[in-house]
């Protein structure tokens, strides 16, 4: 088991910055999802953890050491990949093995621990036959088990659920977690998808084109963004992110749309708003979750009036998208009584609503 | 653009045989393959029963007849049978084998220790391995008269080592076969170096990496992950240079005529002194049929065991 | 990926060693074609560089004779080059021509099946074992110490590899495209002309310069059917030799060193081709 510190880590191919700055700690027996768009530098930012990938600048310790003139083959860090890379001329038994071999352990030490991986991992039934031979599911158990079997002081996985069908996903999710627990290492996980990564993770790191957007909790991204790409990214669906200008009209604050529409600004959320000084355009950020209809609950409570665009079934709920001028709100029709083309009130509460900065993104009136 | 699927408009449809060959595939193909077959025919079959007309004779261009009356000398089995007991052919072979037993394993190390080396990245690596390919495309004929300069008496070899002029190679009896052999790794160990680095790159670069994050070393992913995969490959580079080695002439010809006395002659030496110093043409036709009848058979009989390694 | 500094310094070493090897018989060729008659052995003291330098050697293979020199030649470079350049030319056109068309019938018609190996065959037998009737047929046709007899058995000898290197290239033309256009409503050849070979242009390009390099490269076959007027280079070298009781090394190294040079320069134009070529497309790089 091992702490990681990622220490102002950038990477450069050539002309391109892969990654910029980045600095992540992260404790011993954590389990961190590293989430992102395609693309964002997250695989690359693995690979240089597991040495694959040279560091152009900064350093990452292991427990305090700096690791960067060890070998690959030295550094005991355990790596799944996204394909698996099993060794496809070789039996299931051989590939569990092949840790241990090259580590000159005795035979009979082997073959009790290999058993005992391979029955963890349920692919005991498998283990005389070529690896070639697995479905996609048992690969990905190999794939886990071959790696887990040397005792790694961390482990890292690149997308190991992508190619697996749903139903095995799930599975797999609540597998991971419990394997986590019990090896209790250190597990970093690259992944795209933000759910795996809210359920799976202790720690998230969301990293957008090279750069680290925010570090925390899921329970902290989910509620408090620290910019508005995380505000966009986490939730499902996404958060309502409306760009205006802000304006003083007879000592009230509005956010005058783009789109057209007008947002008085009252409570929490007007005071996030000017808590920076001269701010002159943002963003208004509430989750759909929160907009409500029928009776106005708070007198800070935004009223704003729009007209029922469409109206989409997602499983037992009902989604609907509200149009005031040119601006669309997405709410959730929680009594289903909403009619298309309906002109109707929904509030905004302004405690819940959050304000960007136009220009930084960062979220304003966060202390 | 304009659409080469549509007949240029001033043409008329072509009528004839030739438009309907156009469009017939199998016509087409038999027209296509026609030229190889016709080459075929006239320079490989033909001559095959020729050679098997002229094995049973005595015939030789000596004799003043024309080749078609050969049967006036005839000889039925005799060359056949002579083969056998004739101490210079079992010594060509003999020596062609000594020859590719020590020069093809010789060049397939050197290869494969060049292609481990050459596997990873380094600066300047494209250079030198162009360089590397270099020995392979030189003509064989010059290759062999290289190595005549460097392994004459008062040559560079004998001044480099400090040897005397008298230390010879090419007409020692014993170092005449191993100046051969020289040349012969020198000139085809890049081809076994092509090969093998061609099979070792296929290997899949990512369970590479996953062998060297599992602790392997260099050397024990080498011999578990790389050289397992590479069988094939390693096969198709043993082969291929088998039957060149056993045809090698020109390298020994030039070098040393097959000399001292037989030393140094292979099979295909010896048959070029059979047809141009001693003019036996129709025991070397006999001899040929053999050699055609046993490669064969081995082709044969490894073609077999390929497919069923197949399966 | 680090590397050891002292890994990569062994493995410079071995690089550097296998790269003297390779150069060592090229060099003393080369600067062997560059000295004059006292220098080309131990007896005078041997030299990589020569002390004097000279084209002499050069000048007498192209002239016949050179200054100082007291022997001459009654021929020149420029018979057996020409002979080389024509035989070769010709070789490989007849062999591309055959290898392709019948590749491409073999391919896309599924006709001859057997040729294929048979013409893999080709390759497996010592020229000597079955050039006897070729010599006797080509006496009595007159074909010995012709451009065409002789371009004709190089054409059949590089036939295997101008066919096996063509077919790995038609295998990448998608049969989709062909069928595209024969719905279209072009005609097989049509497809075939105006489709698939431009497709297969640099594939074309290659397969003639390989089978040039085969071509050119050839002794033996030259040994046996020219006898004068179209002894090809690699002839004319060796025989410059016994000609002369075997001490022009300076002439023979100069023509060494002309003989090499197009194969060398082909070779590395086509450098990326050359497993597939010679390995009869089993393997690619």
């Amino acid at each position: 088991m091992s702490s990681i510190q990622i220490n102002n880590v950038t990477k450069r191919f050539g002309d391109f910055t892969a990654v910029e700055d980045l600095s992540l700690d992260i404790k011993e027996g954590e389990f961190v999802a590293l989430l992102g768009p395609s693309g964002c530098g997250k695989t690359t930012t693995m690979n240089m953890i597991a040495g694959i990938e040279d560091i152009s600048e900064g350093s990452i310790l292991f427990d305090g050491q700096d690791l960067s003139s060890t070998r690959i083959q030295d550094r005991n860090i355990g790596f799944v990949f996204q394909n698996y890379a099993i060794f496809t001329h070789l039996s299931v038994y051989k590939n569990l093995s092949y840790g241990l071999e090259v580590k000159k352990i005795d035979k009979s030490d082997i073959d009790t621990r290999v058993r005992a991986m391979a029955d963890r991992m349920s692919i005991t039934h498998r283990l005389e036959q070529p690896a070639s031979s697995l479905s996609v599911n048992e690969m990905q158990k190999l794939a886990i088990g071959r790696s887990a079997i040397v005792e790694p002081r961390i482990f890292l996985l690149d997308e190991p659920l992508s190619n697996l069908d749903a139903g095995f996903r799930a599975y797999m999710r609540a597998e991971l977690k419990v394997l986590q627990h019990e090896f209790g290492q250190t597990m970093i996980y690259v992944t795209h998808d933000q759910i795996e990564a809210m359920s799976l993770a202790d720690k998230i790191a969301i990293i957008d084109q090279g750069k680290l957007m925010q570090y925390g909790s899921p329970l902290d991204i989910y509620n408090s963004p620290d910019n508005r790409f995380v505000a966009n990214f986490i939730g499902s669906p996404r958060m309502n992110l409306i760009d205006g200008k802000l304006r003083e009209e007879k000592s009230q604050l509005k956010l005058m749309v783009h789109g057209g529409a007008e947002i008085p600004l009252k409570g929490q959320v007007k005071s996030n708003f000017t808590s920076d000084g001269s701010v002159q355009s943002g963003s208004f950020g509430i989750r759909p979750q929160d907009i409500y209809f029928g009776d106005k609950r708070s007198s800070n409570d935004i009223e704003m009036k729009g007209i029922v665009d469409v109206l989409e079934r997602v499983g037992p709920k009902r989604i609907a998208h509200l149009q005031v001028s040119e601006t669309n709100f997405i709410a959730f029709d929680d009594q289903d009584q909403l009619k298309l083309g309906e002109k109707v009130s929904f509030f905004l509460p302004s405690e819940k609503s959050m304000a960007f900065d136009e220009v930084s993104g960062r979220r304003s009136g966060v202390i | 653009m304009t659409d080469i699927t549509k007949q240029p408009e001033n043409s008329t449809k072509k009528q004839g045989y030739w438009a309907g060959v156009a469009r017939d595939g199998k016509k087409m193909g038999f027209w296509f393959i026609l030229p190889t077959f016709l080459l075929l025919l006239f320079i490989v079959i033909f001559p095959l029963f020729m050679q098997l007309y002229l094995s049973v004779t005595w015939w030789t261009p000596l004799e003043g007849i024309p080749w078609y009356r050969a049967w006036e000398v005839f000889s039925w089995g005799d060359n056949y049978v002579f083969q056998f007991t004739d101490e210079r052919v079992w010594g060509a072979l003999w020596r062609t084998i000594i020859i590719m037993v020590i020069a093809v394993p010789a060049q397939f190390f050197l290869g494969m220790s060049l292609a481990y080396l050459f596997m990873d990245n380094f600066p300047g690596r494209k250079i030198f391995y162009s360089l590397m390919l270099t020995p392979m495309m030189i003509v064989p004929a010059v290759v062999g008269l290289m190595f005549y300069l460097l392994f004459q008496g008062t040559g560079p070899v004998n001044a480099h080592l400090g040897l005397p002029v008298t230390f010879s190679w090419l007409t020692d009896v014993n170092r005449a076969m191993i100046s051969v052999i020289i040349a012969d790794v020198w000139q085809w160990t890049p081809l076994m170096f092509l090969i093998l680095l061609a099979g070792m790159l296929g290997v899949p670069s990512d369970q590479l990496m996953a062998a060297k994050l599992l602790g392997g070393s260099n050397w024990q992913n080498f011999l578990k992950i790389i050289l397992p995969r590479m069988k094939a490959v390693i096969a198709i580079a043993l082969v291929l240079r088998a039957v060149e080695c056993f045809k090698i002439f020109d390298l020994v010809y030039i070098m040393t005529k097959g000399g001292p006395g037989v030393q140094t002659e292979t099979i295909s030496v010896f048959l070029y002194k059979m047809t141009f110093g001693e003019f036996e043409w129709s025991y070397v036709a006999a001899l040929g049929l053999t050699i055609l009848f046993v490669l064969s058979i081995i082709a044969a009989k490894g073609l077999a065991y390929i497919a069923k390694k197949d399966g | 990926m680090k590397v050891s500094p002292s890994a990569m310094a062994l493995k410079y070493f071995f690089v550097l060693f296998a790269s003297a090897i390779v150069l060592y018989p090229l060099v003393w060729m080369i600067t062997m074609s560059f000295k004059p008659y006292p220098e080309w052995t131990t007896v005078a003291g041997l030299t990589w560089l020569p002390k004097n330098p000279t084209l002499q050697n050069f000048e007498f293979i192209f002239f016949g004779e050179a200054k100082g020199l007291v022997v001459s030649l009654d021929r020149t470079i420029a018979g057996p080059f020409i002979a080389s350049l024509v035989t070769s030319v010709c070789g490989t056109l007849l062999a591309v021509v055959a290898g392709t068309l019948s590749s491409y019938a073999c391919v896309r018609f599924g006709l001859a099946k057997t040729l294929p190996l048979s013409v893999l065959q080709l390759r497996l037998f010592p020229p000597l074992a079955v050039m006897i009737p070729v010599m006797v047929m080509w006496a009595f046709l007159g074909a010995v110490d012709t451009w065409w007899g002789l371009s004709l058995i190089y054409g059949i000898v590089t036939l295997p590899f101008a066919f096996w290197l063509m077919k790995t290239f038609f295998d990448e033309v998608p049969i989709e495209i062909e069928d595209a256009a024969r719905v279209a409503g072009c005609s097989y050849w049509r497809v075939f002309y105006r489709i698939t070979l431009p497709i297969v242009k640099p594939g074309l390009a290659t397969c003639a310069l390989f089978v040039f390099i085969l071509n050119w490269s050839d002794y033996l076959l030259a040994l046996l059917l020219t006898q004068k007027d179209w002894v090809t280079l690699p002839v004319y070298m060796a025989t410059l030799t016994s000609a002369m009781g075997g001490q022009m090394y300076g002439m023979k190294a100069a023509l060494g060193v002309i003989a090499a040079i197009p194969p060398v320069v082909f070779g590395l134009m086509i450098q990326k081709h050359l497993v597939r070529g010679l390995t009869f497309g089993a393997l690619k790089q």
